[in-house]
């Protein structure tokens, strides 16, 4: 081989073991993540013990229903942060009433499409106490940027 | 059908009523008609006088002398590319418009991110701010990026390839209108469906949903893919059966084998979505596609990613071609591995369509889809690495390497596509994905590559192409340095206060925000006015140079046939034509 291939060859492999390592961390991360990563509800078993939040997302308003709680955001008011209890595993069932909407909480790496006649599910767990934000991420319309507020993740007693 | 979410009155912005938009649609369609009307006149008075000096000297088809008169010379810019077909001619209307699509898109770009001073849209409307989003990215990506990529195509091929006939003339200019007439009717619809044209929000046609004259917008996108699609088979024809006889394919520029590689992409990536703007629009009467009931609302998303991701490269592949051929003009030797070029833009084209699920990570595809997409998009990355490391080879072993504006340009578009590129694999790690899609980490992602690459290399082949162009005009080589520097300087902040907002998970494609990532957005501002700065000095050299008289010949190094195919030939004494490889003063 010519002095230029093999200059270029290693290149290519030291180029392809970034990658290769890259790519590894990924599939393990994936596989020790798959309730963390959205997918559609009928996929996908709730995990034990979690709790479910049916979110709805609607122009323009994030809708949290734990029970019979209901919370909501939007840029016209909103019921106060979405109370979460730390450590405690919860799972949201997202869908949407009409328009394409992506919720997501970057804190803690939850996000999903919210996607109108298709529900998606995603799970989580809480690990910092505190106030974090979420957000819609996927364009929507008019007032997409105020579909915005806060959950407040506490030591919790009440559920 | 009740997509009027709230009532016109209850929101501040556009006061709609029926007279207002009557009037409003009037207006648009006289504009129209007088537009075309004066293209018509200019046309049918052009084309008269063409036709008696044809006649004079024997010619029945005035098409065929326009090309006979025109094959392979040196064409200078000036209202005649609108009139003759020949190659050139088509070639440089593309790339003229490209740049006025350029500075319109830009000046979008600019005012969007000048209203962001403010956490609350108080500069403009939402409204307002969500067309400009949309207008800003489809006109840059179809009209800016595409059109100067066949442009440079159109231009630059019959000399490097030395056509062996032209005739395809008005089947390319028939494209080349449709492409434009689509343009100019998605700006007309002042859509804010944003690029994704995602229904159903698409198909609210209200200034709260995404535009009252969305249909307007959807037959603008199916306009310009007929004219892409067009244009792509012609050039292809041209290529594979045009070029001079002892031209194998194994010898061609490596220039040329960049244009087959994304003009195969382009024929082969975007039917999926000409069939989905098709039925969307039948869904503007009839919702029966992509409607809640029927759950298909993402089978959309999945038509418009399946063309999205090969349409990003395809806005660089070009680019690519670009780079190898500036860098060896500017270090006078061949480029250091002619094979690896095209095997490395070759497997682009493959791998990159089969990996466009990772736009759609968190919709709900599924564990295995996410696999799979995450993986193919870390091994996307190896032929992208093939081309980085053959620029840098070839400059590295270069004995010199000059150093005026193109070279500047190509050395930073090399630079901002590593950093994009790095920002890439980030983004195809799922963990972090989840944190930054959506977020201004992906728009930072894109910016360093489009605005290091696309634009920064067009401005390199703008360069030296000039004392052409202009017909034996010099630039002034300062004022292009401060262009450059200007640009590479704004690009940069821009680009990287927006990855650092995005990983803290700021959002993009907001009116608004929450108060904290202000330090981000403002310096992505300074950096944003600063590229519009910068692309002022360009046109302020452009422009006054162009008004002084030619003081050069108007030949440029850049598509002198006999150096060509310079990936083959030996290094020339680059003293020969000094002058016009630097194009300036
Ligand atoms: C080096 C290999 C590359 C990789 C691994 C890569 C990866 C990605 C990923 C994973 C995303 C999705 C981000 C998200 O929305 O979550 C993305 C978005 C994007 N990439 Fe790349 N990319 C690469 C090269 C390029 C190139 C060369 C371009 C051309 C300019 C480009 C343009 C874009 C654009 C425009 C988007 C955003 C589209 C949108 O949502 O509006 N990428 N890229
Ligand atoms: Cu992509």
């Amino acid at each position: 081989m010519s002095p230029k291939g093999k200059t270029e060859l290693m290149w290519l492999l030291g180029v392809s073991a970034i990658l290769v390592v890259s790519a590894v961390a990924n599939i393990a991360f994936i596989d020790g993540h798959t309730a963390n990563i959205a997918q559609p509800t009928d996929l996908q078993t709730v995990p034990a013990n979690s709790t479910i939040i049916n979110v709805t997302g609607s122009q323009w308003v994030w809708e949290f229903q734990i029970g019979n709680q209901t919370y909501f955001n939007s840029g016209n008011g909103h019921s106060g942060a979405l109370p979460l209890v730390l450590n405690h595993t919860y799972t949201f069932e997202v869908t949407s009433k009409d328009v394409i909407h992506d919720l997501s909480i970057p804190e803690f790496g939850v996000q999903s499409y919210a996607v109108p006649g298709h529900e998606n599910q995603v799970s989580f767990k809480p690990t910092k106490l505190g106030y974090y934000y979420f957000e819609c991420v996927e364009y929507c319309g008019f007032e997409h940027y105020e579909m915005r507020g806060y959950i407040d993740v506490t030591n919790g007693g009440a559920s | 059908m009740s997509f009027l979410p709230v009532s016109y009155q209850a929101l501040p912005g556009v006061v709609a009523g029926a007279t207002h938009y009557v009037l409003e649609v009037m207006i648009i369609l006289t504009i129209l008609g007088v537009l075309t009307f004066y293209i018509y006149y200019l046309i049918s008075s052009r084309k008269e006088a063409v036709e008696e000096a044809a006649g004079k000297e024997g010619y029945t088809d005035s098409s065929e002398y326009v090309r006979d008169k025109m094959y392979g010379r040196k064409r200078k810019a000036d209202f005649s590319m609108f009139i003759y077909d020949d190659a050139k001619s088509i070639g440089l209307r593309y790339i003229f418009t490209g740049i006025a699509f350029l500075f319109l898109a830009g000046s979008f770009g600019v005012m969007m991110r000048v209203s962001l001073v403010d956490p609350n849209p108080v500069v403009i409307s939402p409204v307002l701010y969500d067309i400009f989003l949309t207008q800003h990215a489809t006109l840059m990506i179809y009209m800016f990026a595409l059109g100067v990529g066949f442009g440079f195509a159109y231009y630059l091929l019959p000399s490097y390839l030395r056509l062996k006939k032209d005739n395809m003339g008005t089947l390319s200019s028939v494209a080349y209108w449709i492409w434009l007439l689509g343009g100019a009717l998605f700006v007309v619809s002042r859509s804010s469906m944003r690029w994704y044209m995602y229904p159903p929000l698409s198909l609210q046609l209200t200034p709260y949903g995404a535009g009252m004259a969305n249909w307007l917008a959807v037959i603008a996108m199916e306009l310009i893919f007929i004219g892409i699609t067009m244009a792509s088979i012609i050039v292809l024809k041209i290529i594979f059966l045009d070029r001079a006889d002892d031209m194998p394919l194994s010898k061609m520029p490596i220039f040329a084998w960049s244009i087959v590689f994304t003009l195969i992409m382009v024929v082969s990536s975007d039917p999926p979505l000409m069939v989905g703007l098709g039925m969307l629009f039948y869904d503007f009467f009839n919702p029966v596609f992509f409607t809640a009931s029927s759950n298909t609302v993402l089978n959309f998303a999945i038509l418009f990613w399946f063309w999205g991701h090969p349409i990003v490269y395809i806005a660089v592949l070009p680019f690519f071609g670009l780079i190898y051929e500036i860098i060896q003009k500017f270090t006078g030797g061949k480029v250091y591995s002619y094979s690896s070029a095209i095997i490395g833009m070759g497997t682009l084209l493959i791998f990159s369509e089969l990996v466009w699920g990772h736009h759609l990570l968190n919709s709900g595809l599924g564990v295995d889809w996410v696999l799979f997409f995450t993986t193919t998009s870390f091994v996307v990355v190896i032929p992208s690495a093939i081309s980085v490391f053959n620029w840098i080879a070839t400059l590295w072993t270069a004995d010199r390497i000059r150093l005026s504006t193109p070279m500047l340009f190509v050395i930073n578009a090399i630079f901002d596509f590593i950093l994009g590129g790095i920002e890439g694999v980030m983004l195809a790690n799922d963990s972090f994905n989840e944190i930054a899609h959506g977020t201004y980490f992906v728009t930072g992602h894109f910016h360093f590559i489009f605005v290091g690459m696309t634009l920064g290399v067009t401005m390199a082949v703008f360069y030296m192409l000039y004392p052409t162009f202009s017909g034996g005009r010099v630039y002034n080589e300062r004022l292009a340095k401060w262009h450059f520097y200007i640009t590479a300087f704004g690009s940069f902040l821009m680009s990287f206060s927006w990855s650092v907002g995005g990983f803290l998970g700021m959002p993009r494609a907001v009116a608004g925000y929450f108060p904290f990532f202000q330090p981000y957005q403002d310096s992505a501002i300074i950096g944003g006015v600063i590229i519009g700065i910068g692309q002022l000095v360009f046109l302020y050299n452009i422009a006054t140079s162009w008004l002084k008289k030619p003081v050069t010949d108007t030949n440029n190094a850049f598509e002198t046939v006999e150096d060509i195919p310079a990936a083959v030939s030996e290094a020339e004494p680059l003293a020969k034509d000094t002058q016009a490889v630097n194009g300036g003063e």
